[in-house]
């Protein structure tokens, strides 16, 4: 079975790469975008299974992304993840209206986050829990 | 003053004294328009259709007296300053009034249009000097606040990535860990843990400060919650030898609060009870009624420790106190954690205090409401002194679908909330606050005002309403029922407060065996599962 291919979209290439080791040990396979325009792009080229969105990106935020992704027929069945340090107070209820299916602030706690990813995939895909080491 | 015309408003009903203030205004330099009212009342309605420069204002008047006058004049339009027209002998109470806002007095009988003028004037620029002052301090506020608002942001970032690279050394994912290394992390682990922690109590406090601080009552138990905290500061606790323990009433009524901010209160003073208590001591949580004070839960937390003086305790609920004295500089924190517990206790219409003396240990305790139904149920239950005379309790049953996230699922339930706000008649319907601490799957109850037959129609909307929100059937099952109160009617009928209380308790007893139906049917569940 091919591993789920998970976009991740952040400004900061120190934790994008971070992201990226975390994810793989967790058998999925990792593709990233640092701004909304290469997000969309991206998610057009790639179409991957999930997308982990940060808010704050430059050449459209994340709100802009969602945006795109839900007017998109092809996109817009993509499960996405905010994760993003702004505060949830204002901006977790905006973003589950805009289509996100969660809001993680960071820093996010890493079980909390792939058990969503996980969910979030639904049924069918691979058990990653087992390469959680802990 | 220039060449504009400046606008009087003149509440006076002696017609002489009128007359002459009249006079003594048209004689001066300034170009003046004097609107003359005999009455507070019709004074107040002039307030209330345009904005005079200044109100010249006589305090004994047909329908106001004294104090009163002004208090309710500066009441109405807080921001158009008054001058005081007082008698030779009112003298004392116009100070008192200039004391409590008014800008200025005169004495009656004794006014040159010069002097008049210049209060009226000297009033005026008082009155835009303190709006400025008001003005500047709110915007000193709003931008400190949003400072710290930003700042808490920015600093997200970098811990995130700190945690990031952290864990994953620490998981092994970056090559093998000696046992001294992982150790090592283990304490910088703490570290970012802390920062975070520090992170989340500066923009709590500010949300405090600026009135932004969201409470979200439910009907709850404190017995769970006192539990979990606790045994979340057990290891702490453990690691400094501090005995921790729990003292809890045999019979303890459900409180009206919102369970994560309690257990915020509660870790906060655990927190503090163990920092403070030296190695061997001991820390306890109590939950108790206390006979003066029925409408309240007592929770307190004691310690070992060596106690607050007396000058330490006036400031400690304050914004970034710190112990002088405190031993432990090292790990003081912000000083934000009993500023914080103080606000959320006060959006709950709790107090808290501290009582200790120096070397005795100390003792927070804090007081949260009773959940009690039938003061809820009181304005809706009855019309014209007389209890309405059929109740059905409307059931709402939400359970999510196993493969929703609970982020998305809280979202979810309280949308189902609003509509079902929407969905019964406010005067003589009320939707229960919701039950329980864990929000796992929600049972919202209405007690309505109806019979079987009314409450159909109500159920019904409520079904169509709910599964008109965006795929409400991919995240949750919706189930609703509706059981009619059963009341016996009794001859005579008692006092209406007791009839209140005994469809409460009637009310109660229905919920309570429908909940326990529902734990029963999942832990069946959970054990067919197994």
């Amino acid at each position: 079975m091919p591993r789920p291919k998970i976009l991740v979209v952040d400004d900061d290439p120190d934790l994008l790469r971070a992201l990226r080791l975390r994810l793989r040990a967790n058998n999925y396979e990792v593709t990233t975008a640092s701004d909304g325009y290469a997000a969309i792009a991206s998610a057009q080229k790639e179409r991957p299974a999930l997308i982990i969105l940060d808010l704050g990106l430059p050449v459209g935020d994340g709100f802009v992304v969602l945006d795109r992704l839900q007017n998109s027929d092809a996109l817009s069945g993509i499960p996405v993840i905010v994760l993003s340090a702004r505060d949830p107070q204002n901006n977790e209820e905006k973003a589950l209206k805009a289509g996100a299916a969660a809001f993680f602030q960071k820093p996010a706690d890493n079980d909390e986050l792939l058990n969503v990813i996980r969910v979030s995939l639904g049924p069918g895909t691979p058990q990653a829990a087992a390469a959680w080491p802990s | 003053m220039d060449n504009q015309t400046t606008n009087v408003l003149l509440i006076e009903d002696n017609p002489g004294d009128a007359d002459l203030v009249r006079l003594r205004l048209v004689e001066g330099q300034s170009s003046v328009h004097v609107n003359c009212v005999n009455r507070l009342s019709e004074g107040l309605a002039s307030l209330s259709l345009e904005t005079p420069a200044v109100v010249l204002l006589d305090l004994n008047l047909p329908d106001s007296h004294g104090a009163e006058t002004f208090r309710r004049i500066m009441e109405h339009s807080p921001n158009v300053p008054v001058v005081v027209l007082s008698g030779q002998d009112d003298e004392a109470l116009a100070m008192k009034a200039v004391h409590q806002g008014v800008q200025d007095y005169l004495i009656k009988g004794n006014i040159s249009s010069k002097q008049l003028e210049r209060a009226i004037r000297y009033a005026v620029e008082r009155q835009g000097l303190l709006r400025a002052l008001d003005i500047a301090q709110k915007q000193q506020l709003e931008f400190k606040n949003q400072f710290l608002s930003h700042v808490s942001h920015e600093l997200r970032t970098p811990l995130t990535c700190i945690h990031q690279y952290v864990t994953l050394i620490l998981d092994g994912l970056a090559g093998p860990v000696a046992p001294e290394q992982a150790d090592h992390l283990k304490t910088v682990l703490r570290s970012v843990n802390q920062l975070h922690a520090m992170i989340r109590d500066l923009l709590e406090a500010t949300r405090a400060e600026s009135g932004k601080l969201r409470v979200e009552p439910r009907c709850i138990s404190l017995r769970e919650l006192v539990q979990q905290a606790v045994s979340m500061l057990r290891p702490t606790a453990d690691g400094k030898k501090i005995g921790l323990e729990i003292g809890l009433d045999q019979r303890l009524p459900l409180v009206h609060a919102d369970p994560s901010r309690v257990l915020e209160v509660l870790i906060n003073l655990l927190d503090n009870a163990i920092k403070f208590t030296p190695q061997d001591g001991s820390v306890v949580v109590k939950v108790c009624m206390v006979e003066a004070d029925p409408g309240y839960v007592y929770i307190s937390v004691s310690d070992s420790g060596r106690g607050i003086g007396p000058e330490a305790k006036a400031l400690i609920f304050e914004r970034l106190y710190q112990d002088p004295d405190s031993v432990d500089n090292s790990r003081a924190g912000l000083g934000l954690g009993l500023f914080i517990s103080r606000e959320i206790v006060r959006l709950h219409q709790g107090r808290i205090w501290v009582s200790s003396e120096p070397g005795q240990g100390s003792t927070f305790t804090f007081t949260l409401p009773i959940y009690s139904l039938a003061k809820l149920l009181a304005p809706v239950v009855t019309h014209e002194e007389h209890l309405r005379p059929s109740f059905v309790l409307v059931r709402v049953e939400l359970a999510p679908l196993s493969s929703l996230p609970r982020g998305n699922w809280k979202d979810t339930w309280r949308q189902c909330l609003e509509i079902l706000q929407h969905c019964v008649y406010l005067d003589k319907d009320l939707v229960l606050p919701p039950m329980g601490t864990s929000a796992a799957s929600e049972t919202l109850f209405v007690v309505a005002s109806t019979d079987l037959q009314g409450s159909a129609v109500m159920t019904m909307r409520i079904r169509e309403q709910m599964e008109r929100l965006g795929n409400l059937k991919t995240k949750c099952t919706l189930t609703v029922t509706a059981i009619p109160v059963e009341l016996q009617a009794q001859n005579p009928a008692p006092a209406l407060e007791l009839q209140i209380q005994d469809l409460a308790d009637r009310v109660a007893q229905m919920i309570i065996t429908t909940m326990e139906r529902k734990q029963l049917g999942t832990r069946k569940g959970a054990q067919d599962s197994n």
